[in-house]
């Protein structure tokens, strides 16, 4: 089962290439999407078994990240049905193909239980995502392409390292499946495993965006198509953290989880300072949101680093930031068709010239800052909670700063955006609000109140359990 | 008293072969290049015929010269002839061998750089001035790349005497510590090209001053004090070159003849070499040449680093 | 054998440091080929005497990928770049010969610190590789045009495979082939966004790409 997730969508890009029309190939992108989405669904209920020698094979904590994954591409391939109508110009046959490859690389991140794998699995979704990005092929679109796909792969060319020195730690293990890997981890050399884990935290922290391998993060969230950088900030980041909470989880095994944790702490309180002080001066939207996203990557790292209730706070607001950032995108994609712009200055009056996405742009908005009853604000003070008691008191200081300075940052931003004087009239109807462009952004909306108000208790239990993998309770 | 005299010739026999054979080595070059051109070129004993030509004519000195401009040339050989005393070649033992004169062995050719450059200030002469710089900067290059060959030897030999290092007696470990070795002698090759002014960092048979660097130094040198220089550079040559043939040639036969015959089949070999890179490449830029002398250091450093790791073994 | 696996080692080094020293674009894509193609006959030096059929896959894919077609292409990706020299590389040529030399004293130092668990075939295996990818990240920043810094990116993927290769008979054949295509297939986006960039600007250095900043 698991192995035809992987490879349907494959398959499906291959029909890319043959399928005549425009209609024909969204209206099957869609169609793998939801197929994608309800097998996931079935897993909730069943869990799919293992495959290929163990190979792959879905646990709690993969299968957290794969539901995310799943509901917002159905999201987003909903969302294209409308936003690739407009996009008469450029060839949409390459853009779904490397679309449903991307999805396949993310899938095969989430299933993969060897690090080998799940190395060439996340490699596959750098490249992948970089010709995305360039989807306009303006001179900008480039250069972002350029920087992602340059630092992305040095970085995961050091988590390949970081690997292979993993591999001699596990000499005497002989294996890198994750299930050998934990069961032995006493096993595990100290001095290779805390280089591998050094290596592994830089090159997949630079997947995530961690301050300071970040610079790409900006650049190309402020010029990738609005869907595509809902799918990155919220779907492949993850992937990232799931990466490096597996070298969490053998490091907790192995009884290094003190040394993982102190990297991690750093990592997380520099990735906030570095947001908070860049989002301040920033005028246009789409790098704001990249910021932001740093931030929340660093909010991430910062709970794992914490421990105790933190690793539940961190999963939890994973779940959180992966809908509320593909929201933020997703509006900012609409923005973008109306206004040609994504600066926020040529951006004001949202409310009053399309009141739709207006409220849209005010709800993600207050859902990415971590407003009540957003689930964002419940998972943001799980974290806090966790540093509290955790005697961490510099650092519950220094996060609650951050965080204000941040939704001071935000809001001058927005606020200006939604509730200016519209600059000119929209000279012509050919870019009305039409309702597949709202209704996909209403359902995260939702999904993100719900996570807010109200957590199922089978979600809630896989939290918990996702989370005891690193320790906690 | 007998060895005393035993000393002495051998002394004599080494200044003597040193002498009589380094010109040969120009020769060899000469003829090499122009089979390359498709042409006959000048017989193999040509640079004999230059430098006897040239020992009987007169000097001419230029008013604004003082006697550091006459000194030069003499200084020049005789540095590069003693150097010669300290490297054994072949058959012949070095006669002269003591703790630490590798120092005096770099030294030497110092002097004769030194005074050849002092030389080419004393003209005045903005042209000689400009080719006294550029020889003043890439021999501090390729000082440095010397001295870190010699510290490489030195730790695998655990000597500091020339013929302690790659004399008759020493069997370099080449199975152990032969990519050092192989560093060594590339790095040192370079060297040896940088130090006779060969193509590709100067080109001996030029004649455009603004890119030359030798030659040009000795513009207004003549007669005998031209030939003394000629006779230097043929000398320097042979001198390095026998050092290299020393590392290259690890074993020895200990007939004096046969270990003669294959250092002289050796440097010959050396001077075709030489030659086959004159004709294949073209010189290179000047901005390029210290390039060319940080890649023999890097060579050397690398052998270095090679040796310390497998070194003492 | 060991002698022969030395010198190829040495050579692999040495390859690296011409590729820093080089300022035509056309000799380091041609140096990196060569040097992959050295790299690829490591394995059987290696397991000389054990050899087994997965690694000779292994080598010979990497060979040919490396060594021939990523050259090939990313020939393909300046064919319209007029510029093709190094012209004012971001650090001198010859400041980053002296530290790559550097790079090459500190991995042997590093890796005469690291203790490896099991002996290895040449003690030069490792710091070699280390010294690959060190190079290969210096070139990477150093340079300015776009395809320099590609093949940077692959010097450091050779180091890394250098690496690998001391593991190659625990790692199943299955995740090597897989690592080698992400790689090629990143040099491929890579040399197709170089072309992009080539066609974009009329040039490859990356110097210019500076609009998007805060």
């Amino acid at each position: 089962m698991l192995f035809v997730l992987i490879v349907l969508p494959l398959m499906m890009a291959g029909l890319m290439f043959i399928l005549p029309s425009k209609r024909a190939r969204i209206s099957l992108l869609v169609l793998t999407a939801l197929f994608h989405l309800s097998c996931v669904v079935c897993f909730w209920k069943i869990a799919p078994q293992t495959q290929w020698h163990g190979f792959l094979s879905l646990d709690v904590l993969g299968l957290l990240i794969l539901s995310i994954i799943s509901v917002l591409f159905v999201v987003v391939s909903f969302y294209l049905i409308a936003y690739l109508k407009g996009e008469e110009n450029r060839s949409t046959r390459f853009f779904i193909a490397c679309l449903l490859v991307f999805l396949s690389a993310m899938t095969l991140v989430t299933v993969s239980r060897h690090l080998g794998l799940l190395w060439i699995a996340i490699e596959a979704t750098t490249l992948f995502s970089a010709i995305l990005i360039n989807f306009h092929r303006t001179p900008r679109g480039i250069e972002a392409t350029w920087k992602f796909l340059l630092i992305c792969s040095v970085g995961i060319a050091m988590a390949l390292l970081g690997t292979l020195f993993l591999a001699v730690a596990a000499t005497n293990i002989k294996s890198l499946l994750l299930e050998d890997l934990l069961s032995n981890a006493p096993a595990l050399i100290e001095s290779w495993l805390k280089l591998s884990v050094i290596f592994l935290l830089i090159g997949y922290g630079t997947k995530m965006g961690l301050v300071p391998m970040h610079s790409w993060k900006p650049d190309t969230y402020g010029e990738a198509p609005g869907p595509v950088g809902a799918l990155m900030s919220g779907a492949l980041t993850s992937c990232a953290f799931l990466a490096i909470l597996r070298v969490g989880q053998i490091c907790h095994q192995a009884d290094q989880m003190a040394f993982f944790q102190s990297i991690t702490l750093l990592l997380g309180m520099l990735s906030l300072f570095v947001a908070s002080v860049f989002i301040l001066g920033q005028t246009d939207f789409k790098r704001m949101l990249g910021y932001s996203s740093i931030e929340h990557m660093g909010i991430l790292v910062l709970g794992v680093g914490l421990g105790g209730a933190g690793f539940y706070g961190s999963l939890y607001h994973m779940l959180n930031n992966a809908f509320a950032k593909g929201l933020m995108f997703l509006v900012a994609g609409n923005l973008y068709r109306y206004y040609r712009n994504s600066k926020a200055h040529h951006i004001q009056g949202v409310l009053h010239s399309y009141p739709q996405t207006g409220i849209l742009l005010l709800v993600g908005f207050l859902c990415v800052t971590g407003f009540p009853p957003f689930g964002t604000f419940f998972s943001e003070l799980l974290i806090l909670n966790a540093a509290v008691t955790g005697k961490h008191y510099i650092v519950a200081f220094l996060y609650v700063l951050f965080l204000g300075i941040i939704f001071i940052g935000m809001s001058k931003i927005v606020l200006k955006m939604a509730f200016g004087e519209p600059q000119d009239k929209p000279a012509d109807d050919q870019y009305r609000e039409s309702i597949s462009m709202v209704v996909p952004l209403v359902i995260l909306g939702l999904i993100g109140l719900l996570l807010g108000i109200f957590i199922p208790s089978y979600l809630s239990e896989v939290l918990q359990r996702a989370s005891g993998f690193l320790g906690g309770q | 008293m007998a060895q005393k005299i035993l000393a002495i010739i051998s002394l004599w026999l080494h200044l003597t072969f040193i002498l009589v054979s380094s010109p040969f080595l120009l020769g060899v070059i000469g003829k090499t290049k122009a089979f390359f051109a498709g042409k006959w070129g000048p017989p193999l004993f040509q640079p004999y015929y230059d430098i006897a030509k040239l020992l009987r004519k007169g000097c001419v000195y230029s008013t604004t010269t003082t006697w550091i401009f006459r000194a030069a040339p003499m200084i020049a050989l005789a540095a590069v002839l003693v150097s010669g005393f300290l490297v054994p070649m072949g058959g012949f033992n070095a006669p002269a061998q003591f703790w630490g004169d590798v120092i005096l062995f770099v030294y030497l050719f110092a002097l004769a750089r030194f005074f050849i450059i002092l030389a080419a200030l004393d003209t005045g002469s903005s042209f000689e001035g400009i080719g006294a710089s550029r020889e003043a900067t890439f021999s501090c290059l390729s000082e440095v790349a010397l001295f870190l060959n010699f510290t490489a030897l030195a730790l695998i030999s655990k000597n500091l005497s020339i013929t302690g290092l790659v004399g008759g007696g020493v069997s370099l470990p080449w199975q152990i510590i032969g990519p050092a070795l192989t560093l060594v002698v590339i790095s040192f090759f370079l060297i040896l090209l940088c130090e006779n002014s060969r193509i590709p960092v100067d080109d001996p048979a030029t004649h455009l001053e603004l890119t030359m660097i030798h030659e040009v130094m000795v513009l207004d040198h003549s007669g005998v004090d031209l030939a003394y220089i000629l006779y230097g550079g043929a000398v320097k040559l042979f001198v390095l070159g026998s050092f290299l043939m020393a590392i290259l040639i690890p074993f020895k036969t200990q007939n004096i003849f046969m270990d003669t015959g294959i250092f002289c089949s050796g440097m010959t070999g050396l001077a075709v070499a030489i030659g086959v890179i004159e004709s294949v490449m073209a010189r290179l830029r000047l901005n390029r040449v210290p390039y060319f002398l940080i890649s023999a250091v890097i060579f050397a450093v690398f052998a270095l680093i090679i040796t310390l790791v497998r070194g003492g073994h | 054998m060991e002698a022969w696996l030395d010198m190829t080692l040495v050579l692999v080094v040495l390859l690296g440091l011409f590729m820093i020293g080089s300022n035509r674009l056309g000799a380091i894509i041609q140096i990196f080929g060569l040097q992959s193609v050295v790299l690829g006959t490591i394995p059987f030096l290696m397991y000389f005497s054990k050899i087994e059929i997965h690694i000779v896959i292994v080598s010979l894919v990497a060979m040919v990928l490396k060594g021939f077609l990523m050259p090939y292409f990313l020939f393909w990706a300046i064919r319209h770049v007029s510029i093709r020299r190094e012209v004012s590389p971001l650090i001198g040529f010859g400041s980053t010969l002296f530290l790559s030399g550097f790079l090459i004293a500190g991995s042997f130092i590093l890796s005469s610190r690291l203790i490896f668990p099991y002996p290895v075939m040449s003690d030069f295996i490792i710091p070699a590789s280390f010294s690959t990818i060190m190079m290969g990240f210096l070139l990477l920043i150093s340079r300015a045009k776009a395809i320099t810094q590609v093949v940077g990116y692959l010097v450091m993927e050779n180091g890394i495979f250098l690496f690998a290769l001391l593991l190659l008979e625990k790692t199943p054949l299955l995740v090597e082939m897989g690592i080698l295509l992400d790689v090629f297939v990143g040099a491929l986006v890579m040399g197709i966004v170089v072309n992009h960039i080539s066609d974009h600007f009329e040039h490859t250095d990356t110097s210019h790409l500076t609009v998007l900043r805060d």
